[in-house]
């Protein structure tokens, strides 16, 4: 019987050939899309997936609340891991402390290479479940082992043996390989961390980490937990949750709560605002998700629009059928075999995009996505999206084909009603709603995006490099650096800072100025700078003046930004002092010389923060920022500050950044999303149109005799052109009018998260709706043209 | 001679546009197994309607219907399709094949709604080749024969489910005379070998094949 079912189904494809096409590639691109759709949301869900202890890795994470706002991150201070360990030790497999992920040189012979890594406690390797191929599992005992993954091993080592290997850190300090552990995969959360070096190490290497034992103020490390099989997140979050307060008498204003993420919500769920868990990238999950469903419910509904509106060509099959003894559930299941043979058809059209589209749509989602040939879920999963498919496509057209009354239908009187297009016509509303959406929301995003992108930076990037300078190698060179740049002729400027120009690594609190008010909580960001500081990034000085070698008393003296001045509440800054309001060993008080126009330095979607440029009289220096000599080509420059590079620090590799396109990354993550949407509208509007066009062939078929008697009476073709395109019209203005609101309402609402943000202005729906009109019109006209051109002879004759 | 057909006082009424309008109107009609009837009358005088409604395909809106002593106007339409799978075949004046599929297959169809099993069906379907001499047409699309060869074909596949009635609506209308000739000898042989037989026509000649005739008038019988 099913076989019967696909024969005649077979037959009806290649006897209707463009009929088929249309339904056909309708289908596969939309299920196309889908399937590309579905496989970056399971890649982004199979995060970190590769830990079988999965469910019970966390990294812990503080609340604390600054002047009524609360902020949450995974910066923690160092006696926590004594509180946790001593007191709530017996809820944890491993506790492991851990310095930021960060790139270090490492050296080996000849071969000198970044990598970056971290410093960690030892228990990391098995709360990682580290592969190890070579060497001990357990080796990293003292502070000079050094646990390193496989690349690092092969691009330090190639083919010799590592393991007992000395290599040597940051040009510096001598670290002897112990154990080699296969890289963590891409989907990792630890996937860049290329080698794992002794936290006791990290501890006696600076200073202030030294002296931060006992500082429950300062938040500058990240730990990690494994917790116990008998016990749960929740659980130990209740317990742990106050640890810091009891602890710690003079944090209890900020009221710092500690809690255990679940690995789950690392990269899916981070976000948080004042104090609550908003999501993450698992919105975009959920979008894009969203947006797949839609797709193909376009395509569904091509194929719904046109096997209904060839019913009238079917009837005559249905009235036989059930002359001879067909009842009607049979007929439903013809009809649906029908469907799922073409989307079965569609889906093997649909794997072969999905193949020829995956590099593009990698690139696009910044993915490495392969195509799940071996995996039984994938294809066991297709399998059920194609009966889906077939269902949502194919039961409304087989119920109502199979409810045809035989008698009428045989008689050769059939006509479908006036209204049965009714339903055709509110599945094409419902489709263009959706393009109608799908484009304002596209141009939204583009906006927002454009919007933020000429937001004003305060600096010049352009022409402007930052070479990192972690090794020790450059404490006190800075000074001659600069005059043998300056020299070469490649650059126009040079000065150093504590941290990179787009990103904020320090905040700092503990400041007194005179006006400031009762119990303000003070956070600023904080970054210290070399002279030339301003004139290096082309900063505009707003009052008072730059750092100045001219000034000796300049080593304790701090520029703020616009902001910051606002936000101290002070006029006439200019020569006041900011002081430190610790009481033992206060630091110098800091004299106010100038104040610059605000600079982005973290998100161009929110307020510039409140920020001090205090002047880096040790030497601190993380950043070498180096101003280009724009009469040159970057080329050329690079290669001479390269060699002056060279000349300095022959062991060092020349590392270096362009400040522009660091600050482009900041805009990444929204790019990504404004172009995969603007690809799927690409697509649901062809899938649409698909749709149109299917239709107004039938509707110039229906109507060939009413043209041609239109046409002996003297209608003209644009007449008769204004006369087809008209119906379609109608429901595309429909559709605006119904998918333009829903479209602002969550564009609104999408707009919300970004603090800077555009309007959604009126020359957005003018374009989306000129778009829809010119898009139909084209899509009809070719139909319409056609029938109004056709020798109305011929017409009449064939009726 | 058992009765096949039993219709006493039916009529089929539609409404349209507020009037209602008789179709049929308190037809009394007995068939009896091997009865050729033919139904005569001008065009719409309600022949196809009787067809329809004796075949099943349309109800009559009162009086009584029994077919092989089922009352057919109390069943649901289930089980109305599943006696009329069993007993009834229809022939057409276009003949109603289905484009697509060949004629073995069309001939085939009836078979699969039936349920027939696969090797059955073969045999069956064989057989009626052989019997219309149209074996060597079995793989041709019904576009590819002439009237005549498709109303065979029609017949055939009216009577592979061995129906114990026949209802064919004008069929010879489509053909030409000697066409007509053939077939309707083809039914009186049919008839001859027991299968019962209505048919709707308005040429006298065909009429003359059969047993009994039926004059219908404005869905009324008029003599019988």
């Amino acid at each position: 019987m099913f076989k019967n079912y696909l024969k005649i189904a077979w037959r009806n494809l290649l006897k209707n050939k463009v009929y088929s096409l249309i339904n056909i590639a309708g289908l596969a691109i939309g299920m196309t899309a889908t399937i590309l759709i579905a496989l970056w949301i399971f890649d982004e869900l199979d995060r970190d997936n590769n830990f079988d202890n999965k469910a019970t890795i966390a990294q812990v994470y503080q609340h604390q609340t600054i002047n009524g706002r609360t902020g949450t991150g995974p910066a923690i201070p160092r006696p926590l891991e004594f509180a946790l360990r001593k007191d709530y030790g017996d809820n944890f497999k491993h506790l492991i402390m851990s310095s930021w992920n960060q790139s270090r040189y490492l050296q080996f012979g000849d071969i000198n290479l970044s990598f970056s890594g971290n410093f960690m406690q030892q228990g990391v390797a098995d709360m990682l479940q580290l592969n190890i191929v070579k060497g001990d599992k357990d080796g990293l005992k003292d502070k000079s082992s050094i646990l390193i993954s496989e690349s690092t091993a092969k691009a330090l080592f190639n083919k010799q043996n590592p393991i007992g290997k000395i290599v040597k850190l940051d040009n510096r300090d001598n670290f002897s390989v112990v154990a080699v552990y296969e890289d963590l995969p891409e989907s990792s959360s630890f996937s860049d961390t290329r080698f794992i070096a002794h936290w006791d190490f990290y501890l006696a290497s600076q200073g202030w980490i030294e002296n931060s034992k006992t500082r429950w103020g300062n938040n500058s490390f990240q730990m990690f937990a494994q917790i116990n099989d008998n016990t749960t997140m929740e659980g130990v979050t209740a317990k742990i949750i106050d640890v810091k307060k009891k602890a710690s008498p003079n944090e209890v204003e900020f009221n710092p709560q500690i809690f255990l993420l679940p690995m789950k919500d690392w990269y899916l769920r981070s976000n948080f605002e004042n104090g609550v868990q908003t999501g993450g990238r698992i919105e975009n999950v959920w979008l894009f998700g969203i947006i797949g469903a839609f797709v193909l419910l376009l395509a569904c509904i091509n194929f719904v629009n046109l096997s209904t509106a060839r019913s009238e060509k079917r009837a005559l099959e249905v009235g036989i059928r059930k002359s001879i003894g067909s009842k009607r559930g049979q007929l439903v299941s013809q009809f649906l075999s029908e469907s799922f043979l073409i989307v079965v058809l569609a889906f093997v059209v649909a794997v072969g995009l999905t193949l020829l589209f995956l590099n593009g749509f990698n690139e696009l989602a910044m993915k490495e996505i392969t195509f799940p040939w071996l995996k039984g879920k994938f294809w066991l999963a297709s399998f059920v999206f194609i009966i889906i498919t077939s269902v949502l496509a194919g039961s409304y057209p087989a119920l109502y084909l199979s409810s045809f009354n035989p008698v009428t239908v045989l008689k050769g009187t059939f006509k479908v009603g006036r209204y049965s297009s009714l339903p055709r016509k509110i599945l094409v509303v419902g489709q263009f709603s959706v393009s109608v959406a799908l484009i304002i929301g596209t141009l939204v995003v583009i906006n927002q995006i454009d919007f933020a992108k000429n937001r004003p930076v305060g600096y010049n990037k352009e022409g402007l490099i930052q070479i990192p300078t972690f090794s020790s190698d450059f404490t006190g060179k800075a000074e001659t650096i600069r005059t043998q740049f300056l020299a070469s002729g490649a650059a126009v400027e040079m000065a150093t800072t504590s941290s990179p120009t787009t990103q904020v690594w320090s905040n700092r609190s503990g400041y007194i100025w005179d006006g400031k008010p009762e119990g303000f909580q003070e956070d600023f960001a904080h970054t210290s700078v070399s002279y030339d500081f301003v004139e290096a990034l082309g900063l505009k000085i707003i009052e008072g003046r730059a750092f100045s070698r001219d000034f000796p008393s300049d080593s304790t003296a701090v520029i703020l930004n616009k902001t910051a001045v606002d936000y101290m509440g002070i006029t006439d800054p200019i020569g006041k002092f900011i002081r430190d309001d610790s009481e033992n060993d206060p630091a110098p008080p800091l004299k106010i010389i100038g104040v610059i126009d605000d600079m982005i330095v973290q998100s161009p979607y929110t307020p510039v923060k409140q920020a001090m440029y205090v002047f880096d009289a040790y030497g601190n220096f993380s950043y070498f920022n180096v101003r280009l000599n724009p009469e040159k080509s970057t080329s050329a420059n690079l290669e001479i500050i390269e060699r002056v590079f060279k000349e300095n620090f022959p062991n060092l590799p020349f590392i270096y950044q362009f400040v522009d396109e660091q600050y482009g990354r900041k805009f990444r993550s929204q790019e990504r999303v404004a172009n995969l949407s603007q690809v799927f509208t690409i697509l649901a509007i062809f899938i649409s149109c698909l749709g149109l066009f299917g239709l107004a062939s039938f509707v110039a078929e229906q109507r060939t005799k009413e043209i041609g008697v239109r046409k002996t009476l003297g209608a003209s073709v644009s007449q008769l052109w204004m006369l087809l395109s008209k119906d379609f019209l109608k429901l595309v203005f429909i559709s605006l009018i119904v998918g333009s609101p829903i479209a602002y309402y969550m564009m609104t609402k999408w707009l919300q998260k970004f603090p800077y943000r555009t309007d959604i202005s009126w020359s957005v729906f003018v374009m989306a709706c000129s778009g829809a009109i010119v898009i139909t019109l084209l899509t009809v006209s070719y139909q319409a043209i056609k029938s109004a051109t056709t020798n109305p002879v011929d017409s009449l004759r064939t009726e | 001679m058992s009765t096949l057909v039993n219709i006493q006082q039916a009529s089929r009424t539609i409404k349209s546009g507020g009037n209602s309008i008789n179709l049929l109107d308190s037809i009394d009609l007995k068939v009896n197994e091997g009865d050729f009837i033919s139904l005569m009358g001008p065009s719409g005088s309600g022949k196809s309607t009787l067809l329809n409604c004796i075949g099943m395909l349309d109800n009559f809106t009162e009086g009584n219907y029994t077919f092989l002593d089922e009352p057919v106007h109390k069943m649901k339409e289930k089980n109305r399709v599943k006696l009329y799978q069993e007993y009834i075949g229809f022939v057409f004046q276009a003949y109603h094949l289905i484009d697509e599929l060949t004629v073995e297959e069309n001939i085939e169809t009836p078979l699969l709604y039936k349920n027939v099993k696969s090797k059955e069906r073969k045999a069956l379907v064989a057989d009626m080749l052989d019997r219309f001499n149209i074996v060597g047409k079995k793989k041709l699309f019904p576009e590819q024969l002439s009237g005549g060869q498709q109303q065979l074909v029609g017949i055939a596949r009216a009577l592979v489910a061995t129906p114990k009635l026949i209802l064919a609506d004008e069929p010879t209308g489509n053909l030409n005379s000697k066409q007509s000739q053939e077939i309707m000898e083809l039914f009186a042989k049919l008839n001859n070998e027991g299968v019962t037989i209505i048919q709707a026509t308005h040429s006298e000649e065909n009429a003359s094949y059969g047993s009994r005739i039926v004059n219908l008038l404005d869905g009324s019988i008029v003599k019988s």
